[in-house]
């Protein structure tokens, strides 16, 4: 559904993505796992149409991302991007403007979830409260792509809990959830597939029921066999 | 379309607003002097008001630059570039709701401007004597300059078309900055050089052309106008182009 | 539930389903959750639900019925070949601890059997 050919990204002498090829299918959940500034959210940001690769190809359903895309995949970004002046109902009405696929009652309910009301300013919340708003309204829609960067990121046990059950609920065998995610032991049970990328470079692209299996290691085993070198004991 | 718009004007109310409220402290200015028979605050407020008219549409221009700059280099952006709206659209929006703000603000300066000028003059009944006096001034100025509709049609077009190529100008060199040096430090720096850069190379370019024809105050007004409102949407569709095809957000 | 990471999460799960089967938590006929509650009860992924369904029924414990979904299996005997099954590697799984502490099998017995006295 998502696939990536050769994908870079250069800003200038620094090289945030380098030549990924990546094929994301629908109906998993995947984690895109690496160490901060690994080219996680560049890759995503690409996807999402918001940054111009400068060689390669991301295509979403066989063709390059453009606006079309952007009607099926919902991005949401690490940091707060709702305009200051917004209160939660204005964010609802705003993507209710832009987003056909949002749904009013879904935000609602979102909202409700995770203990948020419509008439808090963007303004006034704290960062665990921004971020949660900020996942209600991307879930709210009903995308065929949605990519989710640090979605746990501020957030207090009980709600991660709860924006899991959110993120299952959303899943499906005609879409595709991309999360990155630094809590990887989290994400274990939630997510099916894991890319692990560094320093802009797709290292390993695993089924995780199939790690699990074959090689008797878990993502979080992995993970760190990738990043510190070392074998990890299974 | 319509939606973007809305929102372009939601971003912007502030501005605006602040703008209505000096005007009104003006006018308020303007008319206490009128009515206590105190002619230092009645002209005072003739120079806060006239002051007013001139930057406000200025203001209202440089607003629009300011929330495009915005939109583009902070995090924000993900708002707006991630709906499914093209470059043209988002582009268009912005400067067609500027377009119509600097129309209507610029229709409410005049009519508020006509509306006092009668009330000075009908207080003191000498509305005649005012347009004798202004069209002596201009006299002295060129000989066939005189205030009548067409002069004051064809001048008001051209500031209005001048001013609104100079805010699709700010907002090519914004983009062009943007795009080339994606948000790196000095950027900031970098458009307003870029701004000047393009400011006279329109000028070069409108000066060339206009020297070809020969011309009255009217034509040149009408014409000139026109010349910059071409290059003004030409400059947008390369502005819209770049946005699409090379800005990073 | 507590998840081991490194080992297959449908296999977890099946083994839960499976205890709740033999225990009676889910009697023989009854219409077993949905995938997708599954999924969000578990916290697991719906694909990992699906699958732990299809292995489920591959073993007989359930069967699909079109249009109404899961019911457990009516097949007594079944159920009870798989308690023994599980029972089992309760068995050897205690056995096989016992073993890496030096517990001789004899041994070991006699203190299962003690055990079992005092309680």
């Amino acid at each position: 559904m998502l696939e990536s050919r050769e994908l870079t990204k250069k800003y200038g002498s620094k090289t945030a993505v380098s030549g990924i090829s990546l094929k994301l299918e629908a109906g998993h959940i995947c984690a895109m796992l690496g160490p901060n500034g690994s080219g996680k959210t560049t890759w995503m940001k690409m996807a999402a149409g918001l940054v111009k690769p400068t060689s390669g190809e991301i295509l979403f359903e066989g063709a390059p991302v453009s606006i079309e895309s952007r009607r099926h995949i919902a991005y949401m970004s690490t940091e707060p991007y709702f305009y200051t002046w917004m209160s939660a109902k204005d964010v609802g009405k705003y993507y209710e403007d832009f987003f056909e696929d949002f749904s009013v009652e879904r935000y609602r309910n979102l909202l409700a979830r995770m203990e948020l009301t419509e008439d808090l300013k963007v303004k006034a919340l704290s960062s665990g409260m921004a971020a949660k708003l900020k996942i209600a309204a991307t879930l709210a829609r009903d995308a065929k792509v949605w990519m989710l960067d640090e979605p746990f990121n501020g957030i207090d046990l009980l709600a991660r809990d709860q924006i899991r059950e959110c993120i299952v609920e959303r899943a499906g065998e005609d879409r595709l959830l991309l999360l990155s995610s630094h809590l990887v032991e989290e994400m274990e049970t939630l997510v099916d597939r894991a890319v692990y990328i560094r320093e802009g470079v797709l290292i390993e692209s695993v089924d995780l029921e199939q790690l699990r299996t074959e090689r008797g290691l878990s993502m979080a085993d992995l993970y760190r066999q990738i990043y510190t070198g070392k074998e990890v004991i299974a | 379309m319509i939606r973007l718009m809305k929102y372009e004007l939601r971003k912007s109310w502030y501005l605006k607003a602040i703008l209505l409220l000096v005007t009104a402290v003006a006018e308020a200015v303007f008319l206490i002097g009128l009515w206590g028979g105190k002619d230092s605050l009645t002209a005072t407020g003739v120079l806060l008001l006239t002051i007013l008219a001139t930057t406000g549409t200025m203001v209202i221009g440089l607003g629009t630059v300011f929330v495009l700059h915005r939109d583009i280099n902070t995090k924000q952006s993900c708002m707006l570039f991630m709906t499914p709206h093209s470059s043209y659209e988002i582009l268009g929006a912005k400067l067609l709701e500027n377009a119509i703000s600097i129309l209507l603000i610029g229709a409410f300066f005049f009519g508020l401007g006509a509306l006092d000028i009668t009330l000075l003059f009908a207080k003191e009944q000498a509305l005649d004597r005012l347009w004798q006096i202004m069209s002596e001034m201009l006299r002295t100025i060129n000989e066939n300059l005189t205030i009548d509709a067409p002069h004051l049609a064809a001048f008001l077009w051209m500031l209005i078309a001048d001013w609104l190529t100079t805010v699709v100008t700010a907002c090519l060199a914004d983009v062009l900055s943007a795009s080339l040096l994606a948000g790196k430090r000095f950027s900031g720096l970098i458009s307003v050089l870029f701004f000047l850069a393009l400011n006279v190379a329109l000028n070069w370019l409108i000066r060339l052309i206009m020297n070809q024809i020969p011309t009255d105050f009217v034509t040149s007004c009408v014409v000139g106008g026109c010349l910059s409102i071409v290059l003004g949407a030409a400059m947008y569709v390369v502005t819209a182009v770049l946005m699409e095809r090379k800005l990073s957000v | 539930m507590q998840f081991d990471p490194m080992i297959p999460i449908w296999l977890q799960v099946m083994e839960d389903l499976e205890v709740g089967i033999i225990t009676g938590k889910h009697p023989p006929g009854s219409k077993l959750p949905g995938g997708r509650e599954t999924a969000v009860q578990y916290g697991i992924n719906p694909n990992t639900a699906a699958r732990v369904y299809q292995e489920l029924e591959k073993l007989g414990l359930s069967e699909t019925r079109r249009g109404l979904g899961s019911f457990v299996t009516e097949d007594g005997a079944l159920i009870a070949r798989v308690r023994e099954q599980l029972a089992g590697k309760a068995v050897d799984r205690c056995m096989r601890d016992l073993a890496r502490l030096g517990v001789e099998r004899s041994a070991a017995i006699q203190m299962l059997l003690e055990r079992e006295e005092k309680n």
